[in-house]
C-alpha cells in the first residue's frame, strides 16, 4: 500500500514542522521552497520564545497556545534555545497600571510569574532602566531561528520527507473539476520545469499565501504586516525584557549570541518580497529600546532589518489576533486538494503542525494520532547530513 | 534624506550544466544597507533567477555567508558603505572550497557533518562562553544560564583556509574550534578526531580564519590551543600520568 | 550539476601564492612557502655546486667564474633574504603554536618582517 503524498510550498516554520508531523504520521511528503529554508518571515523572526505574557490580557488564546508549546518547545528542541527567562519591567504609572490585570491574566492563562522588586530585578539584570517600579518574571525564552527549522526539517527527512530548495511553484496542476492534483515548479538551479502529484497540496508560505491560493483562483484572507528589528552589538541582558504594558512598538529585547535586539513594529504592505528598512523606526527603536536597556544608547547597530508577519483576519495591525488558522479549501471554496496555514508565530510552530497534519490526515482518512509532542527533535545538522 | 549611491552589482552566476559567468546590475542604493539587501534587491527588481541563501539578517544564522570583491563576509552585516565606493563595483561570489549549487549559494554538507562528528555544541553556559569586557557584572550565580554558542557554521572560516583549497579531507578551523571548545580533557573521545594528519596538524598558521569570522570564535586561536592540549595528554601518557 | 567545481583540490595549490583579498596572515603563509620552495631549490643547487667541486681542483675556476655572473649575484642575495622572511616568520609560526602571541599574530608579523627587512638591509650594505 502505497502512502500518501503531501507536498508542502514553503520551508518556512510551517512548512518544515508540518513535514515533520506528517511524515512521523506516515506520508510521504516533498517539501518546495523557491530559496532556502527559513528565507521569508521566519528566518526574520525576533526569536522570542513566547511565555504568552504578552498576549495574556487581549488575547488570552494565542497566549495560552504560547505558554503550552514554549514548555514542549523546551522539551523537544532545547538544542536552539536560550531558555533564561524573561522579565516584565515597569518604568511609569501607565506601566504600573497594566500589572493588576497583567498578573491576573497570567495566572488565568497558567502562565508561571513571580512578582520582583526593583533591587531584585536590577540584581538579576544590572543593564535594565534603573527605573524600574516592578518587575515580573516569566519563562519567556530566545531561540536560533534558522537552527529552529533545521531540526523540525532534519528530524522530517530522517522520517523520509524531501526537500526541494531553489524550486518556485508556477502553477497548480488541476483535474478537470477545478480541483487540485499538484504543482508545476521550476528549479531555479537547473532552470527546468517539473510537474509533481500529490494527494494534498498544504499552502505553507505565510504572508505569500495569496500568491499561491491566487493560482487556484482563490484569495487567502492574509495581511503582510511588516515590522522592523535592530540588533546591537551587545548582549546586555542575559533574558528577553518587555515593557509591561499592552502590546507596542519596540518594547521587547532579546538576547542572542553577542547581541541585543529590540524590536517591533507593525505597519501594512503589499508588495512583500522586498521591503525597504524605514530610517523613523530606526529611530524608534533606538528610543524605545534604550528606555528599557539605556545603554542601547552607545551601543552600535549590527544588523537592521525588515520582516512581514502573515497576520489573519480582518482589522489591521496589532488588533488582529496573532493566532493562526487552517483552511481546507474544500470547504472555503469547494476546490478539493488545496488546504492552507497561515497566521501564527513562531513559538506555536508545532501547534500549527498538529492542527494543519489533523486536517490534511482526515482527508486522506489516515487515523495515526500526533506524536509530535513528545518525541525529541534529532541535531539540526541532520537536516544537511541526512541524503535527500 | 538617505544617502543614494550608483553602484554596479556584479553576481557570480552559476546554472546547471552551464558556464559561469558574472552578471552586472545598476543600482540606486543607499550605503547604509547592506549587500545582502543588495543582492536581495537584485532579485526582488531584476532578476528572479538569481538563487542566494538568507535567513535572519542579523548575524545569527550563518546563511548568507560570501565573498564580497574577494573577501569572505558575512553579507547581512556588512554595509555597502564599508566595502565600496559611489559609481564603483560591488563583487559577490559564493564561498570557496564548496561545490556551487546555484549562483551564490553553495553545498556545505561535508561541513557540517564534520561539525557534527567533533560534536560542536550548539548552546553552551554563558561562563564556558565568556564574553571579553561584559557590559556589566552580571549575577555572579550566571552559571545558569546558556547561550548559543559563537560559531554560526557560516563557513567564512573554510572558504578563507588557504589549506581548506588544496585538502578536502582537512578537519577545517570551524570543526576544530569546535573541538578546542570543548576540551580534550572532558571529551578524550575528540583526540583521535583531531590528533591526525588532517586534524589539528595540517594547519599552517595563515590565521585567514579568523580574520574572516564574523562572530568573534578566532579559530585561529583555538587550533593552537588544540595543539597544546594534544601535545599535554600525550606528554601525559608517555610519562604515565595519564 | 557539476560537483566538481569550486572543491578542495590539491591542483588548486597555486592560489597559495596569491593572496588575493587575503590579511596579513594570508600574506606570511604566501611568503613562507614562496621562501620555502626558493630555499628547497637554492639547497639542490648548493648540492649540485658542492658535487661540482668534489669533482676536482680544476673546477674551482668553473665554479668561480659563475660566482661572477650577476645573476647568481642576486640569487645569493636572495638566498640570504629569504632565509631571513623564512626564519622569522618561521619563530612567529612556533611562537602562535605554542599559544603565545596568538591574539597579536597581526603585529608579530609586521615586528618580525620589519626586523627582517633591517637585517637583510645591513646584510646587503655589508655584502656590496
Amino acid at each position: 500500500m502505497t502512502k500518501p503524498h503531501v507536498i508542502i510550498i514553503g520551508a518556512g516554520f510551517t512548512g518544515v514542522a508540518t513535514a515533520h508531523d506528517l511524515a512521523l504520521r506516515g506520508c510521504e511528503v516533498t517539501v518546495v521552497e523557491r530559496g532556502d529554508l527559513c528565507n521569508g518571515t521566519s528566518g526574520r523572526t525576533h526569536g522570542l520564545l513566547h511565555s504568552g505574557g504578552r498576549y495574556a490580557v487581549k488575547d488570552k488564546e494565542s497566549a495560552v497556545e504560547c505558554i503550552d508549546e514554549n514548555m514542549i518547545l523546551r522539551k523537544i528542541v532545547p538544542q536552539v534555545i536560550e531558555p533564561n527567562g524573561g522579565l516584565f519591567i515597569a518604568l511609569d504609572e501607565s506601566d504600573l497600571a497594566y500589572a493588576e490585570q497583567f498578573i491576573e491574566s497570567c495566572q488565568e492563562c497558567h502562565i508561571p510569574l513571580e512578582e520582583l522588586k526593583p533591587s531584585q530585578a536590577l540584581k538579576l539584570e544590572p543593564n535594565i532602566n534603573p527605573n524600574v517600579l516592578v518587575a515580573f518574571t516569566i519563562p519567556d525564552g530566545t531561540f536560533d531561528p534558522l537552527r529552529l527549522a533545521l531540526a523540525f526539517a532534519g528530524t522530517a527527512k530522517h522520517y523520509g520527507a524531501k526537500f526541494h530548495t531553489f524550486t518556485e511553484v508556477e502553477s497548480l496542476l488541476t483535474d478537470g473539476a477545478g480541483n487540485i492534483k499538484g504543482i508545476k515548479a521550476l528549479n531555479r538551479a537547473s532552470g527546468r520545469s517539473e510537474e509533481m502529484r500529490a494527494d494534498v497540496v498544504v499552502n505553507a508560505t505565510g504572508a505569500w499565501a495569496g500568491h499561491i491560493t491566487a493560482m487556484a483562483g482563490l484569495d487567502a484572507p492574509v495581511k503582510p504586516t511588516p515590522g522592523i528589528m535592530v540588533a546591537y552589538n551587545q548582549r546586555f541582558v542575559q533574558r528577553a525584557i518587555n515593557r509591561l504594558n499592552a502590546p507596542g512598538d519596540g518594547d521587547i529585547v532579546l538576547p542572542q549570541r553577542r547581541m541585543a535586539v529590540v524590536g517591533t513594529t507593525s505597519f501594512d504592505a503589499e508588495d512583500v518580497d522586498y521591503i525597504p528598512v524605514v530610517d523613523d523606526q530606526i529611530k524608534l527603536m533606538l528610543e524605545r529600546g534604550s528606555e528599557l536597556i539605556p545603554a542601547i544608547r552607545s551601543a552600535k547597530p549590527r544588523g537592521i532589518f525588515m520582516a512581514a508577519r502573515p497576520l489573519v483576519g480582518g482589522g489591521s495591525g496589532r488588533s488582529i489576533a496573532r493566532t493562526f488558522k487552517c483552511y481546507d479549501h474544500k470547504e472555503t471554496h469547494n476546490v478539493d486538494g488545496l488546504v492552507t496555514i497561515t497566521g501564527g508565530k513562531a513559538t506555536t510552530l508545532r501547534a500549527m503542525a498538529e492542527k494543519t497534519a489533523d486536517v490534511v490526515c482526515a482527508k486522506l482518512t489516515i487515523t495515526t494520532s500526533c506524536v509530535t509532542k513528545e518525541t525529541p527533535l534529532l541535531s539540526y545538522r541532520s537536516y544537511y547530513t541526512t541524503p535527500n | 534624506m538617505a544617502e543614494t549611491w550608483k553602484i554596479t552589482l556584479r553576481v557570480y552566476r552559476q546554472k546547471e550544466n552551464q558556464e559561469s559567468h558574472f552578471d552586472d546590475f545598476q543600482m540606486d542604493v543607499n550605503p547604509d544597507e547592506y549587500v545582502l539587501d543588495a543582492v536581495e534587491r537584485a532579485w526582488a527588481f531584476h532578476d528572479r533567477s538569481i538563487c542566494f541563501r538568507h535567513a535572519c539578517h542579523h548575524s545569527t544564522c550563518g546563511a548568507c555567508g560570501m565573498r564580497v570583491n574577494g573577501v569572505e563576509k558575512l553579507t547581512c552585516i556588512t554595509s555597502i558603505r564599508d566595502v565600496t565606493h559611489n559609481g564603483a563595483t560591488l563583487k559577490v561570489e559564493p564561498l570557496r572550497n564548496f561545490p556551487v549549487v546555484s549562483d551564490l549559494a553553495v553545498d556545505m554538507g561535508s561541513f557540517y557533518r564534520k561539525m557534527e562528528a567533533v560534536g560542536a555544541r550548539p548552546v553552551l553556559p554563558v561562563t564556558e562562553a565568556e564574553i571579553e569586557n561584559p557590559p556589566s557584572k552580571w549575577d555572579p550565580d550566571d552559571s545558569q544560564y546558556l547561550r548559543l554558542s559563537d560559531c554560526l557554521e557560516c563557513g567564512l572560516c573554510m572558504s578563507a583556509c588557504p589549506i581548506m583549497a588544496t585538502t578536502p579531507e582537512y578537519l577545517g578551523p570551524a570543526p576544530l574550534a569546535a573541538a578546542q571548545d570543548q576540551g580534550l580533557r572532558r571529551k578524550p573521545e575528540l583526540l583521535s578526531i583531531v590528533d591526525c594528519e588532517d586534524g589539528v596538524w595540517r594547519c599552517h598558521s595563515a590565521f585567514e580564519c579568523t580574520a574572516v569570522c564574523p562572530s568573534f570564535v578566532d579559530p585561529g586561536r583555538r587550533i593552537m590551543n588544540l595543539r597544546t592540549q594534544v601535545v599535554d595528554i600525550k606528554l601525559r601518557k608517555l610519562f604515565g600520568k595519564a | 550539476m557539476d560537483q566538481t567545481r569550486n572543491q578542495p583540490s590539491a591542483r588548486k595549490f597555486l592560489s597559495w601564492f596569491i593572496p588575493v583579498g587575503r590579511q596579513a596572515g594570508g600574506w606570511a603563509f604566501a611568503l613562507s612557502r614562496v621562501t620555502a620552495i626558493g630555499l628547497t631549490f637554492y639547497l639542490f643547487l648548493h648540492l649540485y655546486v658542492l658535487r661540482l667541486l668534489a669533482l676536482g681542483p680544476g673546477h674551482y675556476d668553473e665554479f668561480l667564474a659563475l660566482t661572477e655572473n650577476p645573476i647568481i649575484k642576486f640569487g645569493e642575495w636572495a638566498v640570504v633574504a629569504a632565509v631571513f622572511l623564512h626564519g622569522f616568520n618561521g619563530i612567529r609560526v612556533v611562537l602562535t603554536s605554542f599559544g603565545i602571541g596568538v591574539t597579536r599574530q597581526k603585529q608579530l608579523f609586521y615586528v618580525f618582517m620589519i626586523a627582517a627587512v633591517l637585517v637583510i638591509l645591513i646584510f646587503t650594505a655589508r655584502m656590496y
